[in-house]
């Protein structure tokens, strides 16, 4: 059987989700390996939420938000951009794989670009192959 | 030639009395005896009477930045800090725990300092490097000239050029003995929160007995934490029982810090913490 990878996606309630939304309203195919969690701004996300969502089993984690300057409460995804900047390099120095977290910006009129994005995350997650660094065993 | 450390005691324990007699603060931070001359430890002055139990030796190497927020808002505190401690000091203050005006920095200019435990002489490899305090009222000796023995950043390149796989398991190896006595935490002059995020179980983060997923969450959101605050003194290291490298990955979340955002933890009253601040042509780059 072919490795059919867990992503998590974390999506801003604004922009994201509703690009995703939209990606669905316009029947846009893409790979099912993502499952979505809304929250209401990229800046609400806890680094430890994406540390945890490795040991919980994720193979990558992608997050989405507004586009700089878009963000509905002005300021929110600006905070986020540095915060997720720095999560990304503790991930790399503490020898995880780079590419298994990434950072999207999507707007609410780009369900293209989401479902692009899904696509090419996704590929790339089943290249690097099953995340076993983090992962707690049950 | 530096001013040797009797010599500091000596000034230490003077600035200690008199701001002690003229009532302008309540309690001076210092180091005291310990059991014997190559343990000092933290010490309070309370009144001009505690003056003579202060020490200062070169295994003075605690940060008492660390102290400023046990205390209530308000407390006039006189503390005495080294080079990284002074940038604590400046870090606090920029985080609104203490204000500058309920202080009285006196700054220690120091080389030579050795580390307690192993007797190693401490310097740039796994400190700031810095020999004079940044932020001071009072100057205790002359200032130290001197460059660090190599820029406080060198002694990453190694762990930085190895290959993933090769570091996850170094780190993997490291974190495994730590044994959560929570030492690091108790030394850093930056971990002040209340309850610390491993201690909530709502959510629980992680375990808190010693076991390699918990030590693992402990370990990389309390550096997630100190990212752009870390102001790169060492003490966790020198606190750890089990001699876990801690600096080393400070130092690498300090240096990206200080690529990506421009400024270094504890340089300036006047600057914001990066991660608690932004602009708006930060790149995205940052996150490729």
């Amino acid at each position: 059987m072919s490795f059919e990878p867990k992503i998590l996606g974390i999506a801003c309630n604004w922009c994201t989700y509703t690009g995703a939304d939209l990606a669905g309203t316009t029947r846009l195919q893409y790979p099912q390996n993502l499952r979505v969690v809304r929250v209401m701004c990229s800046s609400r996300i806890n680094p430890s939420f994406i540390f945890r969502a490795f040991q919980l089993g994720a193979d990558g984690v992608l997050v989405g938000g507004c586009h700089p300057g878009d963000c509905h409460y002005n300021t929110g995804n600006l905070y986020a951009r540095r915060r997720l900047a720095v999560t990304k390099k503790i991930l790399e120095f503490s020898g995880l794989e780079p590419g298994r977290f990434r950072v999207e910006w999507i707007s609410a009129s780009e369900g293209n670009k989401f479902a692009e994005v899904v696509t090419e995350f996704t590929e790339q997650i089943k290249n690097l192959g099953p995340q076993t660094k983090f992962k707690i065993e049950q | 030639m530096a001013t040797s450390f009797k010599q500091i005691e000596e000034k230490l324990k003077t600035e200690a009395a008199k701001l002690l007699e003229s009532g302008s603060v309540s309690l001076v931070l210092a180091y005291g005896k310990g059991y014997d001359e190559k343990h000092p430890m933290p010490y309070v002055a309370k009144c001009a009477s505690d003056v003579a139990n202060i020490v200062f030796n070169e295994f003075c190497t605690y940060n008492m930045a660390r102290y400023l927020v046990r205390y209530p808002r308000g407390t006039k505190i006189a503390v005495a800090v080294k080079a990284a401690d002074s940038r604590a000091v400046i870090q606090l203050i920029q985080e609104e725990k203490v204000k500058r005006e309920d202080l009285v920095i006196l700054g220690i200019p120091v080389s030579g300092m050795k580390n307690p435990k192993t007797g190693e002489t401490i310097d740039s490899k796994t400190t700031c490097g810095l020999y004079n305090p940044v932020l001071y009222d009072v100057l205790l000796g002359e200032e130290v000239h001197g460059q660090p023995v190599v820029s406080p950043y060198d002694v990453l390149a190694g762990y930085e050029a190895m290959d993933k796989d090769a570091r996850w398991a170094f780190w993997q190896k490291e974190f495994d003995r730590c044994i959560r006595c929570y030492a690091c935490r108790k030394a850093c002059p930056m971990c002040y929160c209340d309850p610390c995020f491993i201690d909530q179980t709502k959510p629980k983060w992680g375990d808190k007995s010693p076991e390699p997923a918990g030590n693992l969450m402990y370990h990389l959101t309390r550096f997630h934490h100190l990212a752009g605050r870390c102001i790169d003194c060492g003490e966790c290291s020198r606190a750890c029982p089990v001699d876990i490298p801690l600096y080393l990955f400070h130092k690498k979340v300090a240096k990206e810090c200080e690529e990506m955002f421009g400024q270094a933890a504890g340089m300036s009253i006047e600057d914001k913490p990066a991660l608690v601040n932004f602009r708006v042509d930060d790149s995205d780059k940052i996150l490729e």
